[in-house]
């Protein structure tokens, strides 16, 4: 493998000339990266749809898509086909440029952000320091896409990581991770234990909770409620344009799913400290952790009824700031004490 | 030419583009869009100068909140394009002298710098272990931080004189408060009436 | 610590372009054959009878102007948590007087019924 790349950089060097050669390899190495990354993202995505269909088929006791492929397993893959060929409406109304941007701002956090996501020790495309912070700002755009609903969500995201940034002092995702292999009972080897979710466990419940709502999904899905407004500004968006919006809201899901497994659940960390355990491969945790809150989304989805618009404005203001800050002021001041579990 | 200056004259080119635009564009909601665009490379700019942490600090405040609230008020204010066009060259000396001040300041500035210690340099590269972030947290909450508790001070103010210019109460709507009406008592609601029965006429 | 950048940048452009893309193969492979019925807003079986760019309640501008107090709030904190082994009790408490000062602001906000959606 490392052949191949010394080989290949080698080639753009011989072909572009010492000067231009280094440059055109990081960049074409990085195009490749980025693609390994999003290419299977857009896999994730589709197949996410059928097992959200078939998930809460079967908690309705339905069987869900079962008609294309055998068990459904093409169903994703028709109903893009299907998406591809729909006629793209733009009302007449409408502004064409921006019409057109939305689903475009909505996509591109969605992707931009796993740029610093780490899949497993030392496997990240891009170990900036601030990482955490890029993923904010970043998925901060979102807002853009569809407004106000996540609005008391995003901030009280921000407090539950600022209470994560206490304990682990670092705002490079990795580092976050490994700090949380640290600890007492990872020391006796019961890694789970140590991982952020349950020192900072109403932190966890909140952000989960918020990011439900900031991924407008169900029961805080208000802006776009299939039942009722038949899915809100969705309705005007057809064929790709629609396809675009909602990979963007799919990725983005997923993302927030990966995050707080970084954040709360030791990331690619197996869950005992077991030589068997740890002969496997990181990746494989990190995707099943994502797996099972990935899962959460979907269970919500089939068990909560709707919130309303100013249940959810009462939720976020006036139950998780406050709370989020009473715990913010108080993981600080416990860190001050002479018992602090973080040393 | 090193693939930092490009990038550097890249995104100049486009902060230049995207500032003329924000002033240019007739569609008030495509002038606020392009500020967006301005502060992003303005954050890339930054990101040259090695400011980490204040240019996703950029992003993050301005693109992300400050700009969501310019769009809110360009929507809600409904402006009235011709109206506005119309004071156009009444007020055009006025605009054009405070334009030309900016300007000079701006000269005086950076034209002192330029002369007085030749070009600056490029903050070297850190190198790796350097936390950008800690630097500054390490400066902000120690050495300046009265400027720092004068911000939060800015802030209250910024709440308190946006509720009293916006801040109206509707009489006319209702309100439900799930708290009373899950604490209600049978009694509150309904009475028991003993009543003899009346007599077939 | 540019360099670590780069692959951020790039992805920036990436996502940007892959949406374009996206929307582009729809607009080559899908049939477009507007007429003036297609296009008009979709209404439940009447003409549309207003501008859909309706004006906003000034409310949300209360709820926007609280949301950027919180960014900012954040954007504060995020530099504090990290660093707080170094600077000790008086960065600690730097921080707490700045949180009390903006609890004044929240509260009155709450007092005065700004949180209020009926």
């Amino acid at each position: 493998m490392n052949e191949l790349v010394a080989t290949l950089a080698g080639y753009s060097s011989a072909w572009f000339g010492p000067q231009w050669g280094p440059p055109v390899w990081v960049f074409v190495k990085t195009l490749v990266l980025i693609l390994v990354i999003t290419l299977p993202l857009f896999g994730c995505v589709a197949y996410l749809t059928l097992a959200e269909r078939k998930i809460i088929g079967y908690m309705q006791v339905r069987i869900g898509p079962n008609r294309v492929g055998p068990a459904g397993l093409l169903q994703p893959i028709a109903d893009a086909v299907k998406l591809m060929f729909k006629e793209l409406i733009i009302p007449a109304g409408a502004n064409k440029f921006l019409f057109v941007l939305a689903p475009m701002l909505t996509l591109m956090p969605a992707l931009a952000a796993w740029a610093v996501i780490p899949f497993g020790p030392e496997v990240v495309l891009a170990d900036v320091d601030a990482g955490l912070l890029y993923v904010m700002a970043i998925t901060s755009m979102g807002v853009y896409g569809v407004i106000i609903a996540g609005w008391a969500s995003n901030s009280t995201m921000g407090f539950a990581l600022v209470c994560v940034l206490l304990v682990s002092q670092s705002l490079n995702l990795s580092d976050i991770v490994n700090g949380q292999a640290r600890g007492r009972f990872a020391a006796e080897g019961l890694n789970f234990l140590s991982w952020n979710w349950l020192p900072l466990l109403p932190m966890f419940l909140v952000y989960f909770i918020s990011a439900v709502a900031e991924t407008n999904r169900a029961p805080f899905d208000v802006a776009e409620g299939e039942s009722e407004i038949v899915a809100g500004f969705h309705v005007e968006y057809s064929g790709m344009t629609f396809a675009v919006f909602f990979l963007g809201e799919y990725a983005n899901m997923i993302l927030v799913s990966a995050l707080a497994t970084i954040m709360f659940l030791g990331g690619w960390l197996p869950p005992i400290d077991a030589p068997l355990l740890n002969a496997i491969p990181g990746f494989f945790w990190l995707v099943l952790k994502i797996g099972f809150l990935l899962f959460c989304f979907l269970w919500f989805r089939a068990t909560f009824p709707r919130y309303r618009y100013d249940q959810i404005m009462r939720l976020g203001w006036k139950v998780f700031i406050p709370l989020t800050i009473v715990w913010l002021v108080l993981v600080a001041a416990w860190m001050q004490t002479p018992w602090n579990p973080w040393q | 030419m090193t693939i930092e200056l490009l990038v550097f004259y890249v995104f100049a080119a486009l902060l230049a583009f995207a500032g003329l635009r924000v002033i240019t564009a007739r569609n008030p909601v495509h002038a606020a869009l392009f500020l967006v665009l301005a502060f992003f490379t303005a954050a890339a700019i930054w990101m040259l100068l090695r400011a980490e942490f204040l240019a996703i600090a950029l992003v993050l405040v301005y693109v992300g909140a400050v700009m969501v609230l310019f769009l809110f008020v360009v929507m809600m204010l409904d402006i009235n394009l011709d109206r506005l066009r119309e004071g156009f060259w009444r007020y055009l000396p006025l605009g054009a002298a405070v334009g030309v001040l900016v300007v000079f300041e701006m000269a005086l500035v950076v034209v002192a710098k330029y002369y007085a210690s030749g070009t600056l340099p490029m903050p070297a590269d850190p190198g790796p272990g350097y936390s950008n972030t800690k630097a500054l947290g390490r400066l902000l909450y120690t050495d300046y931080v009265y400027p720092f508790e004068l911000a939060a001070v800015l802030l209250l103010v910024a709440i308190v004189a946006a509720i009293a210019l916006t801040m109206r109460r509707r009489k006319d709507t209702k309100y439900q408060d799930p708290a009373r009406q899950a604490a209600v008592k049978r009694r509150d609601r309904v009475r028991l009436v003993s009543m003899p029965a009346e007599k077939k006429e | 610590m540019l360099e670590n950048y780069f692959p951020v940048l790039m992805f920036i452009a990436v996502g940007l372009v892959l949406g374009g893309v996206l929307l582009a193969v729809g607009r080559i492979l899908a049939p477009h054959k507007p007429d003036p019925k297609k296009l008009s807003p979709y209404e439940c079986g009447f003409e549309a009878f207003e501008d859909a760019r309706m004006k906003f309640d000034v409310r949300y501008y209360l709820v926007a102007i609280l949301f950027i107090l919180f960014d900012l709030e954040i954007a504060f904190l995020f530099p504090w948590a990290v660093v707080i082994p170094d600077i000790g009790f008086f960065g600690y408490a730097a921080m707490m007087v700045f949180l009390a000062i903006l609890v004044v602001g929240f509260v009155y906000e709450w007092k005065k019924g700004a949180l209020e959606w009926e």
